[in-house]
């Protein structure tokens, strides 16, 4: 894997200019407890990167050490062609960022939030914070303390896309959205890829990834497992092989020569057999049980 | 100077219930001065002979049956324990409710930086101060009106600003504290407000503990010391001075190296 890491690497050093996220032997520990190891990989300008894994796998500390919120003690990070560690205030100026737990100042109203937001970029987003609210829906009259998870991460999705940033950073952005807001959302971030931002979008929600990202990366206990584009994902020599034998089925992955699977089917003497191609789902959990 | 604004809306309800109930409190207490001040008389004698709690209170030097010897040994009293526990409670939320009420995704993924969170939160913190400070001075002003009579000014103003030093101080350290801590330690803010009084109150009566007196701000704003020898202590206010720039020093390297919570 980190053959692999390293290749991504090298493919995009190229052209320095082009890469939004880089990130090289990152390592963050929290005390004798794991938090992400010698992680390592590059999101290209203009991409809309998954960034997969469980929950506890590394994916919110690897977010918050590239945003200056936590401390890593080795490798290095760079957005935007800046140092996360030296010039984090000036990532921050180029970054919308909406956390998995939308949590604001609970007295204030939604417009005073949104208006905070705005005012420490010291610009003047109204127009386009009210498009966005009025799509999604959102009282901007309304306390904090008065709306529900779903309406607090409208306006986290308001405060980071209002400015319209170079990248957009995305913490399991749909939980606590209903199906109607998620369409309306993933509608935003490509409007908003269309014009240029990258977005590295982290989830465990396996279908969105499929759906809206080019490239994406798997991340287990701290480690990365997978980085490759979507589709070579879905097109990888694993096969979902179903079974059977005696009335009875089985299922299992395979990842080889064809050869040898039909050789290893004729032997176990099977009764029928179904051979397909992975869901992302199950390439998901391929990877997640390969070293368990 | 955005986040200090925001400082400021945020902290403007707990700043008016705090400076009004002691505004209000020692207001009350001036209007009764005018009616209690003959009766007065007696208990001032009798409390000036209760050895060393006169000492402590100030009330073998000062009667309390006059304007000055009533507001430095009672009304005093209440705005240095109830001011001092403000500024405690201010200065322990200042940066751990953000963590705690996990608002600190939010407000650190605003391009302000670290230096500038702490720097505009401390100024919040003593621009809160000095508020608290100014609203207070209104209602015991008032008060001094209405009951015809107050200590002498340059006494009244240097035991104010005596005790902006004081709750500076105590802010400053809760203030450390809150860096530090990813809960809001109320609690403990309140307490050190107290147990600082305490120290003051006990290293006037006991000798052994004398050296007590370096560490509490009360020492050198005791009220009853300025509105008698007219001065403050200028060799004890520099070391609560010190104390006050290092707790801040100190605050602002915990935050730096801090790893913020979710």
């Amino acid at each position: 894997m980190m053959m692999e890491s390293k290749n991504n690497i090298r493919e995009c050093r190229g052209n320095e200019a082009d890469i939004a996220i880089e990130i090289r032997d990152v390592t963050k520990t929290y005390g004798k407890h794991r938090g992400i190891s010698h992680l390592s990989f590059v999101v290209p300008k203009g991409d809309i990167f998954g960034f997969l894994g469980p929950n506890g796998a590394g994916k919110s500390t690897t977010i918050r050490c590239m945003l200056g919120m936590l401390h890593f003690q080795k490798g290095e990070i760079r957005i935007l062609g800046m140092d996360a560690k030296k010039q984090t205030r000036e990532i921050l100026r180029k970054v919308g960022y909406m956390p998995s737990e939308a949590m604001f100042y609970p007295s204030m109203k939604v417009k005073d939030v949104i208006r905070l937001a705005v005012e420490a970029r010291k610009m003047n987003c109204d127009s386009e914070a009210r498009r966005i609210c009025d799509l999604l829906d959102v009282d901007r009259e309304k306390r904090i303390s008065e709306l529900s998870l779903g309406n607090r991460k409208k306006v986290s999705i308001v405060c980071a896309m209002q400015h319209q940033p170079e990248l957009l950073i995305l913490d399991e952005p749909t939980s606590g959205l209903d199906p109607l807001m998620q369409e309306v959302f993933f509608k935003l971030v490509l409007e908003q890829n269309a014009r240029g931002t990258t977005c590295f979008l982290s989830s465990h929600v396996l279908s969105e990834v499929k759906r809206y990202c080019k490239n994406v990366a798997i991340i287990k206990e701290g480690e990365l497992v997978k980085l490759d584009s979507v589709e070579n994902l879905l097109r990888s020599g694993i096969r979902q092989v179903k079974v059977w034998q005696g009335g009875q089925e089985r299922q299992f992955t395979y990842s080889g020569n064809a050869r040898e699977l039909i050789r290893e089917l004729d032997t176990m003497q099977v009764d029928d057999v179904l051979i397909e191609e992975p869901s992302l789902e199950e390439l998901f959990i391929h990877y997640y049980q390969e070293e368990a | 100077m955005t986040l200090w604004k925001h400082e400021m809306k945020m902290n403007i309800k707990s700043l008016l219930i705090w400076s009004c109930c002691i505004g209000i409190v020692n207001f009350g207490c001036l209007l009764l001065f005018e009616n209690l001040a003959d009766t007065m008389e007696q208990m001032a004698k009798s409390y000036s002979q209760m050895g060393s709690f006169s000492t402590v209170l100030g009330l073998d030097r000062l009667s309390i049956a006059t304007m000055e010897g009533f507001y430095a040994t009672e009304l005093g009293l209440i705005f240095a324990i109830g001011g001092a526990m403000f500024a405690a409670m201010t200065g322990a939320l200042m940066l751990a409710k953000e963590e705690e009420g996990h608002t600190s995704e939010f407000l650190h993924a605003l391009p302000f930086g670290r230096r500038y969170i702490i720097r505009w939160k401390y100024l919040a913190m003593v621009s809160v101060i000095i508020l608290f400070q100014i609203i207070v001075i209104l209602w015991e002003t008032l008060g001094f009106a209405i009951a015809g009579e107050m200590p002498e000014v340059q006494e009244y103003l240097l035991f104010h600003g005596a005790q902006f030093f004081v709750q500076l101080e105590v802010g400053s350290v809760c203030f450390l504290v809150s860096a530090g801590s990813r809960k809001k330690q109320i609690g403990a803010a309140l307490g050190l407000a107290v147990l600082l009084y305490v120290a003051d109150m006990m290293c006037r009566i006991v000798p052994d503990i004398e050296k007590l007196k370096y560490a509490t701000p009360y020492y050198f704003s005791n009220a009853a010391d300025i509105f008698t020898s007219g001065k403050v202590d200028c060799g004890m206010l520099g070391i609560g001075v010190v104390i006050t720039a290092a707790a801040f020093m100190c605050a602002f390297g915990v935050y730096m190296r801090k790893d913020l919570a979710a």
